[in-house]
């Protein structure tokens, strides 16, 4: 019964729409402090997509995506506010996606040139330069105490609270509530055409630049062009997660925007599984949303305490630091392709009892392979 | 659904090509030349420069002087994926496959064939949609051709090493070459994978009327498909001719066996 539930589960035309619906759900059950885990998971999923587009799918590695998350979140603020042209919000926001596009693009004779951990060296420049734009350039950044971002309306419609009461079925819909459906949306645009890319003529060609820049070559694919054009692409969707990410905080600082946010991202596709865009997300996920449980529940921890307690003890932050270097070590020693790998393991596992259960042996009592599956999940922390 | 394969292939012709890494002379003064649609041989010992000869070929190196022309084209000049746009794929001593499934190897043979690009790809755009599907149905057909059609949606890992061997062959036929390169295609294969290959390559020649370019060391192979035969021996051109010819040439007698004699009639 149950397995026939799971092997239902696991198909994606019924897996897609349930994923969906429950998706849509959280603004009516769940309070502030969840929704904005959400939002901050979802705008970071959105960016280690890009991420894995660059790193996973074409073997370059990057630390550079923080600067193209600064460049988007920025660019929004200062295309839809003061100072600045103050533009439509929701041009603003593209525009700024553009940005973070040409900002790729202008580093593309290095992108398309530099190969692997070396363009990763070089793209540790543009966060420190990209740091440094954003302290001195005042007038356009706010320098050290940043700016504040304005909500994104369309079509008369605010993304924020300053739009007078809006209530969906007896739930008020404040800036969390309606950025929910903002960032699913984003974020269903960017699986979409993120797998698309993936499955179709480029993503092949990047795959293969990645594992033999000479059959790639051969093969016809120009090899500077796509690592550029990659590079762009990744720079594209870390420019949109920043305008989400500016939505959500309502305020864009300089010091957010650090290596540390970089090296956050490739802990995000390492924990998720390289090369794919579920495992993006879920790495996403996990990186973006344990610090702020930890934080919310420290009291509750063992071990930890509450942020800015005395010398000597483990705050929250630090603690959930611990918690996903542990976990990228155990993800690189036991399951090197990441949550996704797990995943996709354990949905194999269950499709092959699923299809060999029915009809060839009916007496013979199933193993619990609802719990073995569960159990290969459970391994991931 | 190409129209490449429907003109007879152009001439590559090789005229002096020299290539010298760092004081040894790899290839010294290389010349022959393709005819349409024949199969041609590059035979010698280890070390005699044939591989190197196939990097000028594709674009991988470029030689120091010399030229290779394929119809008007130089190609001397041009970069690899601009070689393989022209209609050249080649294969790989050793196994050079991606990731993924045959499939994915076989339709990145279809790269330059197809158009789709990032923007289409993203937006899953109908027009790339149905070039993915015809490129996929054509990939098809060449899997079954070359005995991969079981195999189509297999991870390449997996397969037997002549499957390997298998696919890369596929993959350089789904460029739909006018000219293929085939460097030891049966190396490390066993007497039935050889004689598959053999078959496929005498297939693919008389089905498709490209010429082939085929460096191999098993000469009983050789000797059965190849039309002409051009020998080299520590980067020079020993000899040219038809099989016959090329095998009691005592040129090619000494450089693959070795002789006592001094070199009264040295080149």
């Amino acid at each position: 019964m149950s397995d026939r539930l799971l092997g239902a589960l696991t198909r994606r035309r019924t897996a897609l729409p349930l994923l969906a619906v429950v998706l849509c759900l959280p603004p009516f059950y769940l309070d502030a402090f969840w929704l904005r885990i959400g939002l901050f998971s979802m705008a970071a999923a959105i960016g280690a997509v890009g991420l894995a587009l660059l790193s996973g799918t074409a073997g370059q590695l990057s630390l550079g995506h923080a600067f193209f998350l600064a460049v988007g979140a920025y660019g929004y603020a200062w295309f839809a506010g003061e100072p600045g042209p103050g533009l439509p919000p929701a041009l603003a926001a593209l525009l700024a996606v553009l940005l973070a596009g040409a900002a790729g693009g202008l580093f593309s004779p290095v992108a398309g040139r530099v190969k692997g951990i070396y363009l990763g060296i070089a793209t540790l420049a543009l966060v420190f330069l990209g740091h440094h734009v954003l302290l001195t350039a005042d007038s356009i950044t706010g320098g050290f105490n940043g700016r504040s971002v304005p909500p994104l309306t369309l079509g008369g419609f605010t993304f924020g609270a300053d739009d007078g009461e809006l209530t969906v079925l007896g739930v008020p819909f404040g800036a969390e509530e309606r950025l929910w459906y903002l960032g699913l949306a984003l974020f269903a645009f960017t699986w979409f055409t993120a797998r698309g890319l993936l499955r179709g003529r480029p993503g092949r060609a990047l795959a293969a630049l990645r594992d033999s820049e000479t059959a790639a070559a051969v093969m016809g694919v120009d090899v500077a062009r796509h690592r550029s054009a990659a590079f762009v692409v990744s720079s594209m969707y870390a420019g949109l997660a920043g305008v989400l990410l500016a939505l959500a905080f309502r305020r864009v600082v300089p010091d957010y925007f650090s290596l540390a946010l970089s090296v956050d991202y490739l802990a995000m596709i390492v924990i998720g599984g390289l090369g794919s865009v579920a495992g993006a997300a879920a790495g996403a996920v996990f990186v973006t949303a344990l610090p702020l449980l930890m934080t919310r529940y420290a009291d509750q921890l063992p071990l930890v305490t509450a942020p800015g307690s005395a010398e000597g003890t483990v705050g929250p932050t630090e603690a959930a630091r611990y918690l996903y270097g542990a976990a990228i070590v155990l993800v690189l020693l036991y399951a090197p392709d990441g949550l996704h790998g797990l995943a996709r393991r354990a949905r194999d596992r269950v499709r092959r009892r699923h299809t060999r259960t029915p009809g060839t042996e009916p007496s013979v009592p199933t193993p619990p392979q609802p719990a073995a599956a569960a159990r290969t999940e459970e391994h991931t922390p | 659904m190409n129209d490449r394969t429907s003109a007879a292939p152009p001439v590559l012709d090789v005229r002096d090509v020299t290539v010298r890494f760092a004081g040894l002379t790899a290839l010294d003064g290389v010349s022959f030349t393709v005819t349409p649609g024949s199969v041609h041989a590059l035979i010698g010992p280890n070390g005699a420069g044939k591989s190197t000869c196939f990097n000028v070929l594709s674009g991988l190196c470029r030689p120091g002087s010399g030229s290779v022309t394929l119809g008007g084209a130089e190609l001397t000049r041009l970069a690899p994926h601009r070689i393989a746009a022209l209609g050249v794929a080649r294969t790989f001593q050793n196994i050079v496959t991606t990731h993924g499934t045959v499939a994915d190897n076989l339709m990145l043979g279809r790269h330059a064939l197809s158009r789709a690009g990032f923007a289409a790809s993203a937006l899953r755009l109908p027009g790339a949609r149905r070039e993915q599907r015809e490129h996929l149905a054509r990939a098809r057909e060449i899997a079954g051709l070359t005995g991969l059609g079981a195999h189509f949606d297999s991870p390449v890992a997996l397969l037997s090493y002549g499957d390997r061997k298998r696919v890369e062959l596929a993959r350089a036929l789904c460029l739909e070459p006018r000219v293929l390169l085939l460097d030891e295609p049966v190396a490390g294969m066993n007497a039935a994978e050889r004689a598959r290959t053999v078959e496929v390559v005498g297939e693919i020649r008389a089905e498709l009327g490209l010429s082939v370019v085929l460096v191999e060391h098993d000469m009983g192979l050789v000797m059965r498909l190849a039309d002409d035969v051009t020998v080299l021996d520590f980067g020079r051109p020993i000899a040219h001719g038809t099989p016959d010819e090329v095998r009691r040439d005592p040129e090619v007698l000494r450089a693959y066996l070795g002789t006592d004699a001094p070199r009264e009639d040295a080149a």
